[in-house]
């Protein structure tokens, strides 16, 4: 389905959300783009990827969403539109350097894409980086269908070149993965030459150095763009209407919400009572614009995921407007009409419109839901859990029989990448991981528990990390660690790749987003120059891996294992199985005491099927990678493992 | 005796698996480290001198439990099935004969803890076919035991002296009786030996079953084992780890365990000792290791202990333990001399009062026991 350089202006495609947005940034004449990979956004960089070339469109996988933006920064500085793209909880990342971003200004067209994850489909948050905008003070745009994901990125960096600062574009997950028919337009031929004028006075915001300061002078600037915004926001054709005149009920909604919304009016054959404000400028609000609307009616519901955030916008300028408009009845977040947490979809949202407007939903009939248990009743029951031979499994079996040896209660402070299964899904990583929070955090955490031995903790912290996630965020925490003298050992995951999302290139590898070879650098030697003990372990050898950890638990200090083996569905290990693996029936003892199915019950990789009418265990030959870790791990040596040919 | 001398209503009531003995053995710090309960399955391992759960195991019934010595056992039972009753005694067992012995063989006795007999007795038993291998404990890691595996008389004849810490003897007995041996012979604490008698006595349905190959069963009597943390940490204190070369009880009048070095004895008064003492031993009520054929301990004499050291008393048990005593005495392996009068009774009183002992401090447990799951 993806779009590529053979399509022309004028060829109506299907294009995923993403795509669409990536499409828009390239009709806008684009010319840098940098992002961190992160689950709902990764494809938008992959698409633009593969229309790069040296000298028209640079684009890279940085370190981390605050370096993405500074990449990014760094080409609007230079004259250059750029892009920079990250998920909803890379924005905190990256706030630091907005903040100051968006006081001293840009030049060049700049846009910040985040894609938010309501109902944290792949995230351990559903963290909402709409408020970025409001506090950092930029513009707000919110494309609601594939259309407009385009279009609106396109426009917003003309918006960016006239309020010269950065301009913010929202999607979500059902936004950004669903896809639709859209037109293509021109790719403009650009050739502006990259400059940075700075030898001005520091007023001249075209040819002075940029800052934030001084800081008064520059704020109130920066609210005045804000205010040029708004205004330009009042006849902005992303903000729609549709529905009655004077409709019993108006909704004012934005992005995927918009769909849901029309979906339950018709649901409810409400065309006729209740009206839809589509609004795609949501910060800041136009103000003329929602004193017409608010007009039409006296009850209002706000439809939007999670946070009030419209919510709370509208209410104040209705409040401003009091006089004007009247006093009108609120539906939404505060009253408890919508859930404030999740997704939203169209059942819940007619189901808040039918209670405003005294209408029962349509019950569902009863033989398409008995068809629907059948459908689901018939679906096999499958855990989250690790992939058939993922190196990672293998790591925590290791880190559990070593932690259980050391018997003092030690635990690990897990990260964010596939390896967060452990702490998520406890009987995936072997009841071992603890903690699960931000990218990196885990070893501050640990550094920090790491220094309550002389509080009387006795217990062994262990802290992991992936590759991805060690340049990301862990370094600092890392160097603290070791600065501070901690007790810990951390554990380096690496399977050299940003696994969880897609393989995107990471700086532990050779080669950069656009397949250009690049240096990498090595984990191994920057925790070396941090002075600190480093071992290299392979998680496939287990009794290595054991002897090594129980070894490293019994030192002071911070200690370093890097435990690598590539992620099983990297390329080189897709093609091809290592070994054949089989298990010999006769030697098996299955659910007898000697046993009992430690393989299927406990260790779990989806390739070991229990036959229950047998009572033996088997592998699934389809399913197996072929890593034969199982074979070391059976007590009977029932599981046989041959080298497979080459 | 309570806990694990039953009676019959709470023996039925005492079956379990893996999660009654995490409850009420290994959680409630009552191991002894013997490794019954480890190498049938991969769900108990030794580390150091402790043995640990790796994963949960979830069968209502299993050999660890019904192997462990200190899971509910009716001793009674166990001594009816396995002893001519007609000789049993309630202080010591059975006795069929009491000794005191030492190997002839001066090497021997060098490098023995006592008079050597133990080692002179295995290294027969291999050397004539009574058995085709024999499980000690040899010298392991600083002052751990390791449990070794020898087919050789030769080898056998070398190794001797008594380890402090506790060597999961019946762990290397399970992995062993997985291959080729077919006649094992087993020197054992009495933990160690009532693993091995509850391994004879109930089977559990398994997959595989090899207690049949146990041949023969020299106990050592035992007053305590030690935790190896807690020794280590406190012998750091008096010396190098590297320099111990043995240690030894002498007699309790002289209340002081003896750490030999490659240099000086350093004498470290019991008082110091018995915080490192394992928690199990003192609930323990087994001095003279009843379940075994024949028990050796440390020889009392008229002479003194600088004699006594040298010899050895000797409890034979079974039919099987008085031939290879009496091999021993035909082929001039050990040498025999009169048993002074009195030593009999002197050893059922002390064995009387480790189980009186014992049965206050499991008393004193009672359920409000500390359970900090710590080996010793
Ligand atoms: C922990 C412990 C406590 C003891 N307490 C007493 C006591 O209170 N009173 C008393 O009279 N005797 C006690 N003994 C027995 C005594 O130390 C001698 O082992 C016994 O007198 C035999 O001496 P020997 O010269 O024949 O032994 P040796 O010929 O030296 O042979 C010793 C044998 O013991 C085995 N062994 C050594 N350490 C261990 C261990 N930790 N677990 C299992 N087997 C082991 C060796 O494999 C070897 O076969 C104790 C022994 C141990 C191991
Ligand atoms: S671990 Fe081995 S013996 Fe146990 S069920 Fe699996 S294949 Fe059978
Ligand atoms: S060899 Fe075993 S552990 Fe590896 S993928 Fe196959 S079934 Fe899974
Ligand atoms: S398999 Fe048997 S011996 Fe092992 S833990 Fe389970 S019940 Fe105990
Ligand atoms: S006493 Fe022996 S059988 Fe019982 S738990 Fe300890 S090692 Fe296992």
């Amino acid at each position: 389905m993806s779009m590529d350089r053979e399509q022309k202006e004028g060829a109506e495609v299907l294009l995923m959300g993403n795509e669409s947005i990536a499409r828009g940034a390239l009709e806008a004449g684009v010319r840098v783009a940098a992002g961190y990979p992160g689950t709902p956004s990764s494809e938008i960089i992959e698409t633009l990827s593969r229309f790069s070339e040296a000298g028209k469109l640079y684009v890279e996988w940085s370190t981390n969403e605050k370096v993405a933006m500074e990449v990014a920064a760094a080409a609007s500085f230079a004259g250059l539109r750029s892009l920079c793209v990250m998920k909803q909880n890379g924005v905190n990342v990256a706030s630091d350097f907005l903040l100051h971003l968006t006081g001293s200004g840009t030049r060049g067209g700049m846009i910040l894409v985040s894609c938010d994850d309501p109902g944290a489909l792949s995230s351990v948050n559903e963290g909402e980086s709409r408020h970025f905008a409001r506090l950092m003070e930029i513009p707000l745009l919110e494309p609601a269908d594939f259309w407009e994901a385009k279009e609106m990125t396109r426009w917003a960096f003309d918006l960016s070149e006239a309020i010269r600062n950065v301009v913010m574009v929202r999607s979500v997950t059902r936004m950004s993965h669903a896809s639709g028919n859209v037109v293509l337009g021109p790719l403009p031929a650009v050739t502006a030459k990259a400059q940075f004028l700075c030898d001005g006075p520091v007023s001249d915001p075209d040819r002075g150095p940029v800052t934030s300061a001084p800081v008064i002078q520059k704020h109130r600037l920066q609210q005045e763009k804000l205010r040029k915004a708004a205004a330009l926001f009042e006849d902005s054709p992303f903000n729609t209407y549709e529905g009655p005149e004077t409709p019993e009920l108006l909704i004012i909604t934005s992005s995927a919400c918009t769909l849901y919304s029309r979906e339950a009016i018709s649901l409810l054959r409400a065309e006729g009572r209740a009206g839809i404000l589509k609004l795609g400028t949501t910060w800041p609000l136009p103000p003329a614009l929602l004193k017409r609307h608010l007009r039409r009616t006296e009850k209002v519901l706000i439809v939007e995921e999670v946070l009030p955030f419209l919510e709370d916008q509208v209410k104040i300028l209705a409040a401003e407007q009091a006089r004007e408009i009247g006093i009108k009845t609120f539906y939404g977040k505060n009253d408890g009409t919508l859930p404030m947490v999740g997704e939203l979809n169209p059942d819940l949202v007619a189901a808040a419109v039918g209670q405003i407007l005294g209408i029962d939903p349509p019950a569902i009939p009863a033989e398409y839901r008995e068809k629907l248990r059948a459908l689901t009743a018939a679906l096999p029951k499958r855990e989250q859990t690790f992939c058939p031979g993922c190196p990672h499994r293998a790591s925590f079996w290791g880190i559990r029989e070593a932690l259980q040896r050391d018997h003092r209660g030690g635990f690990v402070c897990g990260d964010i990448g596939c390896y967060a299964m452990a702490s998520l899904f406890p009987a995936a990583g072997f009841h071992t991981a603890k903690t699960l929070h931000a990218m990196g955090s885990g070893t501050g955490i640990a550094s920090g528990f790491g220094k309550l031995g002389p509080f009387g903790m006795e217990q062994p912290v262990l802290a992991v990390c992936g590759d991805s996630t060690f340049y990301h965020a862990a370094i600092p925490a890392l160097i603290n660690a070791v600065h501070q003298n901690a007790d810990i050992t951390f554990i380096a995951l690496d399977n050299s790749g940003t696994a969880m999302t897609g393989f995107q290139s990471h700086p532990g590898l050779d080669v950069n987003a656009m397949g250009e070879a690049s240096p990498k650098v090595d984990i191994a030697a920057l925790c070396g120059a941090m002075g600190v003990p480093v071992t290299i372990g392979d998680p496939f050898d287990l009794i290595g891996t054991r002897v090594t950890l129980n070894r490293l638990l019994e030192e002071p200090g911070v200690k370093v294992l890097i435990l690598k083996q590539s992620c099983a569905l990297s390329p080189e290990k897709k093609v091809k199985k290592r070994f054949l693996v089989r298990v010999d029936e006769a030697l098996c003892r299955g659910e007898a005491c000697g046993c009992n199915r430690l393989c299927t019950r406990i260790f779990r990789c989806p390739g070991l099927l229990w036959n229950r009418e047998r009572k033996k265990a088997e592998i699934d030959e389809v399913i197996c990678a072929g890593c034969g870790f199982c074979a070391g791990i059976c007590p009977a040596g029932a599981i046989r493992s041959e080298e497979a040919a080459k | 005796m309570r806990d694990w001398e039953s009676d019959p209503a709470e023996q039925e009531s005492g079956k379990g698996g893996q999660k009654e003995l995490d409850e009420q053995v290994l959680g409630a710090g009552l191991c002894t480290g013997c490794g019954a309960c480890v190498g049938l399955c991969p769900y108990q391992t030794v580390y150091h001198d402790r043995t640990v759960v790796l994963h949960a195991c979830d069968l209502a019934q299993g050999r660890c439990y019904a192997a462990c010595p200190r899971t509910p056992t009716d001793l009674a039972a166990l001594r009816s099935r396995l002893y001519n009753e007609t000789v049993c005694t309630p202080e010591l067992g059975a006795v069929k004969g009491f000794f005191i012995t030492r190997a002839t063989d001066e090497g021997v006795r060098r490098r023995a803890q006592h008079g050597g007999t133990v080692t002179a007795l295995m290294a027969l038993a291999l050397r004539e076919g009574l058995i085709d291998t024999a499980i000690l404990a040899g010298e392991g890691e600083g002052i751990l035991p390791r449990s070794i595996t020898v087919r050789d008389p030769e080898a056998a004849g070398m190794q001797g002296s008594s380890r402090f810490v506790v060597s999961p003897t019946v762990a290397e007995f399970n992995r062993v009786c997985l291959g080729n041996a077919a006649k094992i012979g087993v020197v054992a604490t009495p933990c160690q030996a009532l693993a091995l008698a509850k391994m004879r006595t109930q089977p559990v349905s398994a997959a595989e079953n090899g207690i049949e190959k146990l041949h023969l069963v020299v106990g050592l009597f035992c007053g305590w084992a030690l935790s190896w943390q807690k020794l280590a940490a406190l012998l750091k204190k008096k010396t190098d780890l590297a320099r111990v070369t043995g240690m030894d009880i002498p007699p309790s009048c002289y209340h002081t365990l003896e750490v030999y070095t490659t240099g000086e004895t350093i004498r470290i008064s019991l008082d110091e000792v018995d915080p490192c003492v394992r928690e199990s031993c003192r609930t323990c009520g087994d001095m003279t290791a009843e379940f075994s054929d024949l028990s050796v301990g440390s020889a009392r004499l008229p002479e003194g202990w600088e004699t006594a050291r040298s010899w050895n008393q000797v409890i034979v048990r079974t039919e099987r333990g008085m031939d290879l005593l009496e091999l021993a005495r035909r082929l001039g392996v050990l040498e025999f001399r009169a048993t002074p009068p009195g030593n009999l009774e002197k050893l059922k009183a002390a064995s009387l009062g480790k189980k009186r002992t014992a049965a206050i401090w499991l008393a004193g447990r009672g359920n409000t026991a500390e359970r900090t799951g710590q080996a010793g």
